[in-house]
């Protein structure tokens, strides 16, 4: 359970010591560009780089326990539900602001490398579909809620090619795809989201899901179209926006928003939250970025 | 249409998976802009892609729907917040500040009107009608400017109105001198001077469901499209967002976030909307300023 009003809340963190801050701070690992979204899983921090172990093509799932590199969120509250206070971000570069930092909660990805980049066609991704168990990796019951993006994680070569991912819904559903156009960011930098971007055709931070969806059980395939990369490695990764983006206007500004006064929300962080962060740039933001951000989290029970 | 019941099953959204977020980058063109003129943002450079307007003259066209803000296939959705940040267009420029904004669902378009056509009756080609607001309650006349103009000219429009009464003639409205296409060139009735985002229509008249003709009475020296629009929601952009490169380094900016269900009616986005924004700026120019923000939609079931 949450918390069974304003009293309740002040009396679970003030009495009780129910609440939790969470510190995070990454250097970006390569130029965000103009008009895209970014990931900073690969950039070193607070939480080290991710290196994107585990097997081709297939489906790692990620909770709080990644063995590379998590926000220390334990599952101390269990069965009590955690939920975010506040929230706040700043940036601090020598260009592209202003900018978004969007909390997500990464529950897995499937990676894909050399010839599965650098040629067109079906990739099969393999994976176990979400359930609705105690599982960390059920922690969305059946993938409610739960959206797609395909990311670099090393520096893309050249050409844009399509892109869709049929995956299974939430409803249970197979061989539903995603946004037939979409199409990739040719050369794009390290931790790009290469579904987002400044032009026709591109989507961001999420690939739209086919109409009418509201979640995604199972990743089934990536198909890439027209001329694929030269080179480079990306990741399907699958996640859950937590709450609404933190807006950065300039350089060096901080800003908070607090979700328990200024808006009916408390965005609840599950159990096994693997939280991580995207950032959205206007401009081209300079390689190097300091990208800080923090929240707090109460329980109740 | 199916809304929300209470507070509860709005903030309950999100988890459930009826929630989707987009952002938008909206690049104004190097032409200058005049202070106090209101500019349709759909017509510059970015994500969605330019909303020229480019369809055979003065036949109705729809607009596409890759020119507008992204919004899921769902049957009925509603606003729930609105985030928006303007970046400067110079690490000095201050004209872009305190935007008034409005959101409107862009509907029908006839375009190339020969504003120098005058005394000439130019009539309107029904190749297509209205694909939402189908009555045309509420839908309203932008005149948007589609090339360079060089003197002020004046029109009337002859419509069918909301109860389908055709031969409706708006009031005579004034264009105005412009360097570039994007501006909206309607003024206030009877002077030049100020702006008006829609053209007058004819007293006791509240919306449009079809134009039938356009006459000019003075030339205008340019080209424009009339597009009929559904006003949706007004919000704001207040300090523009930049940094100084020179002297005391400073930051600059503001971010402006309207959650629907605090700030202003949750309004309804119908199935197949295209969304776009119209700005006036009131500090000077918007040229190459760039207005960014992140839409955010909801859903009952």
């Amino acid at each position: 359970m949450g918390f069974t009003s304003q009293d309740d809340l002040i009396n679970q963190i003030t009495t009780n010591g129910k609440i939790e801050p969470v510190v995070y701070q990454k250097t970006s690992v390569a130029v965000g560009q103009a008009g895209h979204w970014q990931h900073l899983l690969n950039s070193v921090g607070s939480v080290p780089a991710a290196t994107f172990g585990g097997s081709e093509a297939t489906f790692t799932a990620t909770d709080n326990t990644w063995s590379e590199g998590v926000i220390p969120i334990g599952d101390q509250t269990d069965p009590a539900t955690k939920h975010i206070l506040s929230m706040g971000a700043g940036v601090v570069a020598a260009a592209g602001a202003p900018w978004f930092i969007l909390p997500i909660d990464l529950v897995g990805y499937a990676k894909l490398t050399t010839t599965n980049v650098s040629t067109t066609g079906t990739k099969t991704i393999t994976m176990t579909p979400i359930s609705n168990t105690a599982a960390k990796v059920d922690r969305y019951a059946n993938g409610e809620g739960l959206r797609l993006f395909i990311a670099s994680y090393a520096a893309m070569g050249a050409n844009a090619p399509t892109m869709q991912v049929t995956y299974t819904n939430s409803a249970g559903t197979t061989g539903k795809v995603t946004t037939a156009g979409c199409v990739s960011t040719a050369s794009a930098t390290s931790g790009t989201i290469l579904n987002s971007g400044n032009a026709a055709n591109k989507y961001g931070p999420f690939l739209p899901l086919a109409a009418g969806d509201t979640g995604v059980k199972d990743i089934e395939s990536v198909i890439w179209g027209g001329t694929a990369h030269a080179s480079g490695s990306v990741f399907v990764g699958l996640c859950k926006p937590l709450c609404m983006p933190i807006p950065v206007p300039a350089t060096g500004l901080y800003n908070m928003v607090d979700f328990v006064n200024t808006l009916p929300s408390l965005p609840r962080l599950k159990n096994g939250a693997n939280v991580t962060f995207l950032v959205f740039g206007t401009g081209a933001t300079t390689a190097a970025a300091t990208v800080y951000a923090n929240f707090d989290y109460g329980w109740g029970g | 249409m199916a809304g929300f019941r209470n507070l509860a099953q709005w903030a309950a959204a999100p988890d459930n998976g009826r929630w989707h977020l987009t952002t938008f980058r909206k690049a104004v063109a190097s032409a200058a802009t005049v202070a106090n003129d209101f500019i349709d943002y759909t017509y510059f450079a970015g994500n969605p892609p330019a909303n020229f307007y480019a369809s055979a003259p003065l036949e109705a066209a729809t607009v596409e729907g890759s020119r507008g803000i992204h919004v899921p296939q769902v049957a009925s959705q509603y606003l729930k917040r609105l985030t928006v940040m303007s970046a400067a267009s110079s690490a000095t420029a201050t004209t872009s500040q305190n935007q008034r904004l409005l959101l409107a669902d862009y509907l029908l378009y006839y375009p190339f009107v020969d504003t120098d056509a005058v005394g000439e009756q130019q009539d309107m080609v029904q190749s297509a009608a209205l694909p939402r607001y189908a009555t045309g309650a509420g839908v309203q006349i932008m005149a948007v400017a589609q090339s360079a103009s060089s003197t002020v000219g004046t029109f009337t429009v002859s419509y069918t109105n909301q109860d389908g009464v055709a031969g409706r003639v708006s009031d005579v409205t004034y264009t105005k001198v412009v360097a570039g296409g994007g501006t909206l060139v309607s003024s206030t009735i009877a002077a030049v001077t100020g702006s008006q985002p829609f053209i007058q229509l004819q007293a006791g008249d509240s919306g449009v469901r079809s134009i039938e003709s356009v006459t000019f009475s003075a030339a205008g020296g340019g080209l424009l499209c009339l597009a009929l629009v559904k006003p949706l929601y007004h919000f704001v952009s207040t300090q523009e967002c930049r940094r100084t490169t020179t002297g005391n380094l400073e930051s600059y900016g503001a971010a402006s976030q309207f959650e629907t269900v605090l700030h202003g009616p949750p309004v309804e986005i119908k199935q197949g909307a295209v969304l776009g924004i119209i700005g006036l700026g009131n500090a000077g120019s918007l040229a190459s300023s760039v207005l960014t923000g992140i839409l955010e939609t909801t859903w009952s079931q």
